[in-house]
This record gives C-alpha cells, structure tokens and sequence, in this order.
C-alpha cells in the first residue's frame, strides 16, 4: 500500500500541494482527477520520490519512506511512468527494455515487453526516437510489466495518441490491474479511467477536493472540477 | 614523401593520446553537463603520481602505472564528481569559475610540492627501435599508440555492450527516468568520471616521459584535446579520437614546413587552438548543444549601502590610494602593479559579470596594449599620453575578433573559445615583431612630466593613480550608462533584450570592444612601468586567475576589482612565509570553487544570509515597523 500522508511540496518557494493525503490500497486502482495545474503530476512525483516532501510523509507498506530516492522506490516495487515519452531516445529499444529493468534477468524483460506489446519485438534494434509516438509510448509502459512493481504510477499515458493506440493503452492498463498490480492513474479521458477504478481522488487548486468512490461523483461536478470551479 | 614519415609517426602518436585525453573530457562531459578544464591538471597530477612512486619511491613501473590508474578514477573521480553534483544548477559562469578553479588549485600544488622547474621523467617503455619501410619507428611510440587506441575503442564498446555503458548514455537523455528505472544516475555518472579521469591520468603518464614533468605544461599539453573535442561536437567518443589524430598531425607536419620560417615558429604549437577556435567560430548554428541547465542569475535582495556611505567609502579609499607612499616603504612598485591590475579586474568584470560573458584571454587583451604602446611611444617616439590612448584604441579591433564567437556562441563555447583565442595568440604573434619579438621583450619610457619625476617609484606611483581612476571613472560612466543597462539585461536574458528592439550582437561587440580597450590602456601603464615588458608578464595562464580571483573578490563594481588586485598583489608581497605564496594560487582555485557550489540556487544560500541579514543588520527597522503596525492596528508579523 502507498499512502501520502499530509503532504505538502512544491517547487523553489512555489508550494504546489497543501496537506495532501491519499491512499493506494493493495490490488486496487486509484483515479487521480483534477484540472489543469491542479497538482496531480506533483503527487506522482513525491510518489515516486522524484520530490520530497517540505512536509508530511510517504508510506509504503507502512513504512516511512520520506525522503528516499527514486532509484531505491523502484527496488521497493514502485514503478512511476512519467508524463511524456518517459524513454532514453538515443538508446535502441532493447538498450531501453534492458535499462528500465535492471533486476530482471535480461531475456525475461524482453520476452514480457513483447508479450505485452508485440511491435516493440519487431523494433528491438531501432533507436527509440525514431519510434512513433504510440510505440515510443508503449515502450515507455513495458516497464510497468517488466520489472515487478507492484505500485504503479501512470501520468496521462495516453495524451496526444490515436484513439486505437489509446485502446490498446488502456487494455494494458486493464491488463496490468488484472494481474494484481495497484494503479495510480492521472487521466485526460476521465470515463474511461473511472470506469477500472475502485477509488477516485478530486484534487482542486493543490488540495483534495473529494475522496471516494467512483460512483459518490456525480459527472457535474467532475466536470466543475476540470473547468476549476471550486466543488 | 618519405620524409614525411617520420612527422606522421610523431604526429600520431602524440595525437593519439590527446584523442585519449579528450574522449575522457567527453566522457565526463556528456554524462554530467560539467565541461571540466580541469582535465589537464588531472593528467598533470597523474604524472607527476607515477614520478613519484616510480623513481622516487621505485615501485616497479607496471604497479605504479596501476596504482595511478586506480587512484586517478576512484578517488579524482569521485572528487569530481561530487563537485558536478554541487554545480547541478548553476549558471555557466559558476561552472567554467569552478573546473577553472580546480585548474589552478591542483597546478598550483604541483608546483608549490615540486617546484616550477621541470623534474626529468625517465622513459619506461621499451624504446627498442626498428624500421618499416625505411622509417626507424620506437617500440614505445607504438605501444603508446595501441594503449591510446586500444583504451578509446575498450569504452565505446563498453558504451555499447554493457549495461552501466547503456545506463551512461541513458543518463545523458534523462537522468531523472533513469532514476525512476531504478538505476541510480549518480553512481552512473561517477563510474565515467572515473573513467574520464582515469583516461586522463592515463595520457599525463604518458606524454610525460616525451616532455618532462613540468606542471603547467602538462596541464596545457592535456588541454590541447579541446580541439580535438571540439571536432567530435563535444559528444562523439570515435570522433573526439579522430580529432585528436586530425590534430596530432597537423601539429607534427606543420613543424616541418615551419622550420624555415622564423615568423611561424610557434605555429605547431599553437594548432590545437587555432583548431578549436576555428571550429567554434566557423560551426554551424545548433552544430554544438550546451548540456545542462543553466539557471537563470540570481537576484537576492542585497544591503544596499546609503549614496552618502557610498561616497565615504570611495573617498576614503582615495585617501588610502593616495597616502600609500608614506607607509608602503620600499613596496611602492608592488602597489603600482596593484593599481594597474585594479583596472584589469574593472575591465573583466565589465564582461564577467555585467554583461555575463566568461572571457578567458582577458591577459591578451592587456598584452597587446603593452607591446603597442611600446611599439608607439618607445619605437615611434610618440607622446607618451597619445600611445596610452592608442595602445587601447588598437586593443578594440582585437577585442571585436574575440566577440565574433561571442556573437554566435554562449556560455561555455564562449569560454572556450576565448581560452583558445588567448593561448593561440600567445604561441603564434607573441614571437613576432609586432608584438614581443624574437627577444620576446620591448622597452617602453615613462611619461615626461617636466619638474614632477615619474622615474621615481612615487612619481610613477602618482602617475598610475591617476590613469587608474580615469580608468575606473570611464568605466563606471559605461556601467550607469544605457550600454551598462543594456549590458545587465542581455545578462539576465538576451532574447528579452532583442524583443525591445535592441540588437544583442552589437551590444556584445561593444562590450568586448571596451574592455579591451580598457585592459589594454592597463597593460599600456604596466609596459611603462616596467620600462621593459614581455610575454611572460601576460601568459594566457593569467587569464584564467584574473576569471577565478574575481569571482571570489564578490560583486561590488569598486570594491571587488580592488579586493582582487590586493589578493593577487599586494597580499603575497607582506606575507613573508613562502610556503604561504607558494600555497596562494591553491587558495584562489579553492575559494573560486567553493564560490561558485555556494551560488547555486538550490542551496539557497542567499535565503539563510537574509535570515542572518535580518537577525543582524535590520533588526532595528523591521521592529520599527512592527511597532508602527501594532500602532495603526495591524499585525505586526514576525
């Protein structure tokens, strides 16, 4: 389980969240919803350890992991997929599947990459910036199904896609929750996220707004939210 | 074109491990966005290793040559790279003080523990001779070339096949996704500047043997993988390796053809310069990508002292310049140095710091106004105020070359750029008759003054006193100026400045145009003062201290040039302890290295010197306002 327990954080002076706190229970999906700037990448971010906290905790499986670095996160099982094409462009595909996965033996990372997405099996040599943006993508999630996270991150995975790499986006997704693995998801197609979520978060101006079930959140006021009336 | 071979031979072998030295360079450059010129002093410090375990301790050349490897990477290194780490975030500027900084601290204690003098590093190598061809090539030549070559070609492989090689070349896409990939990016980065280093150790012990040690030299030697860097873009490993060959040949062959011609003497020397220079100036636009963040300049509130504290300040001062006579005693021509280095340091910081462009051949610039106003007033016979004004005005057009790189490059580039510019002008005109000559010396007169004697030190003194405040005077006239706002803006942000309506390259050029005018009118007033005057009182090393001791002399427009020019002159003169001299450039590199990790805004210096300031300074105001808010009602915050 990864909580954030009255979290505050920000970047230089700018405070971005004020007395955060959220909950990922085990083998469930969370939707993190809000407007623009409302602060949702920066959840992900002291998440995953990127940005400590200026107050407030993080927890995983109970324990206090405030302050810890992302690189000792991801060996605890916590796998974020940052906003954007989260890929080294210079490096092939394999060089990308093999890095993302420092502790999964080699041949098993590419066996699951492919598994999970079977045009990466066919571009392994390429150079990863010359992929296409849904490929660039999908290279980018293999590595929620590489490693063994158990705590996954995902920041607006499939912004700026067609709506058939969207498809299959989300059908990982889907797939990835299947397996057990817990979901943080930060959405633009908020039905479609809402629709695999067991827990829904509202977060407005920096604050949570709201807190519960998909179904207590009636569509007025997620719209309000995302316009950034206040709900 | 058998006679060629042998230059071939030379030329790559000797290239062969500047292509060594600058892929380390790269290496470390790529991985942590922190171009170190620093580089050669780590292969000056591996030499001078392997020296001193091997003759003076007589550890057998194999263990020795192990033991400098392994200390070179783990412990300069890791050295290195917490220093990168430090430096994550600072402005350019920080970054060139800094690498600059470790330069001459690690120089200067090479020669403070072995002294200037070159120690006689013997051959380790097999230098069995035989022939191919006709040509007598040594056994060692070729093994130096196959280490080189075989070193270079290890780590792109390594690079390309290993998993820390993928790791590295992922950090230089995007060290924060390779931190959420679960690889730690610092101990990727400290892996390659191990290796950096090591490669640069590596080439000192080297070419040490074909040299002698000889500290500075080897640390220059090392810096002639720049050009050989600057041809592969700063980012390609077998590329770098190729320019250092490129250059390696080109320097050997020249010396060939040079040999006849008396005037070009210095040119072999000078080719990884010209190369480097050349390349920057003539690259492509976007051809070279500056890595790393550079933050924007930080503007801290500062305890701005009254108008009427200001004025006291200068006056006093004055007052202090003017009464120096009456207690320096036989140091007088100690303070007249003093006073002319005052206007170089005004003139560097016109650059350095108002208009936020690293020059590092400022000692150039004060070289030419010296040799012309000898040329002027001592050859030409002219009076001795119009050769002053002359030797400036001739300094300008040599200050507009230096600001075509300016124009087209930033930050870094700029730097080097300029570092090339003054070590190529140093090696190549300074022999010649328009400059120093072949003497390497010209004589220049003190002004006539009719009754007033300026051929005593206190005549001159005067004399430097008042050129010295003209100087300054113009100076700051040109800071309070339009230009000076100018200057400032395009500082903090040029597209901002040419948005207005102002073009930022000629605002460049005139920048170069008047500090060059105005170290060269020093230099001028130095020539006069010295009566004879030569290259070795302007050596391009200088340009690099004059950059590091300002840095550390802090941000006041008087207060810091003669802070720098107390440090640099007058301080060594009173402290009798030599080991102290001996240690001061230490200090300077030292001191510039922690001034630039304490302006990094991520450390957030100025916030606890404001907290500080405020605890101290303003206490009285900010209770004094705290008592008029409760008076009108208001909360008084704390």
């Amino acid at each position: 389980m990864l909580a954030l327990s009255h979290v505050d954080a920000g970047y230089g002076e700018t405070t971005v969240l004020r007395d955060v706190s959220l909950v990922v229970p085990v083998g469930s999906v969370v939707s993190l919803l809000g407007p623009n700037g409302a602060g949702k990448t920066t959840v992900l971010r002291v998440a995953s350890g990127v940005l400590h906290p200026a107050s407030g905790r993080l927890l995983l499986d109970g324990d206090d992991v405030t302050g810890v670095a992302p690189h000792q996160l991801v060996a605890r099982g916590v796998c974020h997929i940052p906003e954007g094409r989260g890929i080294f462009r210079s490096l092939t595909v394999r060089e990308n599947l093999l890095t993302q996965a420092p502790s999964t033996p080699p041949a098993d990372a590419l066996a699951r990459a492919v598994e999970a997405f079977p045009i990466l099996g066919e571009r392994l040599s390429q150079t990863a910036g010359t992929l296409s943006g849904g490929q660039q993508q999908m290279l980018a999630l293999a590595r929620a199904y590489t490693t063994d996270a158990r705590v996954v991150l995902l920041d607006e995975v499939s912004m700026g896609l067609a709506p058939l790499v969207v498809d299959e986006i989300f059908s990982f997704v889907e797939r990835l929750a299947a397996a057990g693995r817990s979901l943080l998801l930060v959405e633009q197609y908020v039905t479609r996220a809402l629709a695999i979520s067991d827990f829904v978060y509202l977060l407005n101006k920096g604050r949570m707004a709201f807190a519960g079930e998909p179904g207590e959140l009636d569509e007025e006021a997620v719209f309000q939210g995302y316009v950034g009336a206040s709900v | 074109m058998r006679d060629f071979f042998p230059f071939i031979i030379a030329g790559l072998v000797t290239g062969s491990v500047y292509g060594l030295a600058a892929t380390g360079l790269v290496l470390s450059y790529q991985t942590s966005g922190i171009f170190n010129f620093g580089h050669g002093a780590i292969a000056a410090v591996g030499a001078y290793l392997f020296f001193q375990l091997r003759q003076e301790w007589g550890v057998p050349w194999p263990i020795a040559g192990v033991v400098v490897l392994v200390i070179a990477g783990l412990v300069i290194g890791y050295v290195f790279e917490r220093l990168a780490r430090g430096l994550e975030g600072t402005s350019t500027a920080a970054r060139v003080v800094a690498t600059v900084g470790v330069l001459i601290a690690i120089q200067g204690l090479l020669t403070a523990t072995y002294g200037p003098a070159a120690r006689d590093s013997r051959t380790f190598l097999p230098t069995h001779v035989f022939s191919i061809g006709g040509v007598n090539v040594g056994l060692d030549q070729v093994i130096v070339f196959l280490v080189a070559l075989g070193a270079t070609a290890a780590l792109t492989q390594y690079l390309r096949l290993t998993a820390t090689g993928s790791a590295m070349r992922a950090v230089v896409d995007d060290s924060q996704l390779l931190d959420l990939a679960g690889t730690n990016p610092t101990r990727v980065r400290r892996t390659s500047w191990a290796i950096g280093s090591a490669f640069a150790a590596l080439s000192g012990v080297l070419l040490a043997p074909a040299i002698g040690l000889d500290p500075l030299l080897l640390t220059l030697l090392v810096i002639q993988a720049f050009g050989a860097a600057a041809i592969g873009r700063f980012s390609s490993l077998p590329l770098t390796f190729g320019g250092g060959l490129v250059v390696g040949l080109i320097a050997s062959l020249s010396t060939k053809y040079v040999s006849q011609y008396q005037v070009l003497s210095g040119f072999p020397a000078a080719v990884p310069f010209i190369v480097l220079f050349v390349v920057l100036v003539f690259a492509r636009r976007g051809w070279l990508a500056e890595l790393g963040t550079s933050a924007a300049r930080k503007v801290g509130r500062r305890p701005h002292a009254s108008r009427r504290a200001r004025i006291v300040g200068v006056v006093s001062l004055i007052a202090v310049v003017a009464a120096a006579p009456f207690f320096a005693g036989p140091r007088l021509p100690v303070y007249s140095t003093a006073l002319v280095f005052v206007l170089v340091f005004a003139s560097l910081r016109l650059l350095v710091v108002t208009s936020g462009q690293v020059s590092l051949c400022h000692a150039t610039f004060a070289a030419v106004g010296a040799t012309t106003f000898a040329h002027l007033a001592g050859g030409a016979g002219l009076p001795w105020l119009l050769a002053l004004l002359l030797a400036g005005l001739l300094a300008v057009p040599v200050g507009a070359v230096v600001a075509v790189p300016a124009i087209r490059l930033s930050g870094l580039f700029l730097a080097l750029a300029t570092f090339g510019f003054g070590i190529l002008v140093e090696r190549l005109v300074f022999p010649m008759a328009i400059m120093f000559g072949k003497g390497g010396q010209v004589t220049a007169p003190r002004p006539d003054l009719g009754v007033f004697d300026t051929n005593t030190p206190k005549g001159f003194y005067y004399v430097a006193v008042v050129i010295v405040i003209l100087g300054l005077a113009g100076i700051h006239a040109a800071n309070r100026s339009r230009l000076g706002r100018l200057l400032r803006g395009m500082a903090d942000s040029p597209v901002a400045l040419a948005t207005l309506g102002t073009s930022v390259n000629i605002t460049r050029v005139i920048v170069f145009c008047l500090s060059a005018f105005f170290a060269a009118v020093a230099g001028a007033l130095f020539a006069s003062f010295s009566g004879t005057v030569g290259g070795v009182s302007f050596p391009s090393f200088l340009s690099l201290t004059l950059v590091v001791v300002l840095a550390i002399a802090g941000g006041g427009e008087l207060l810091a040039p003669v802070v720098a020019a107390v440090a640099l002159q007058i301080v060594p003169s009173y402290v009798r302890n030599a080991t102290f001299n001996d240690y001061l450039p230490v200090l300077f590199g030292v001191s510039a290295v922690a001034v630039a990790v304490l302006s990094n805004p991520r450390l957030d210096v100025d916030a606890r010197l404001r907290a500080l300031g405020t605890r101290v300074h303003w206490r009285d105001r900010t209770s004094r306002i705290a008592v008029r808010a409760r008076a009108v009602g208001a909360e008084g915050r704390p």
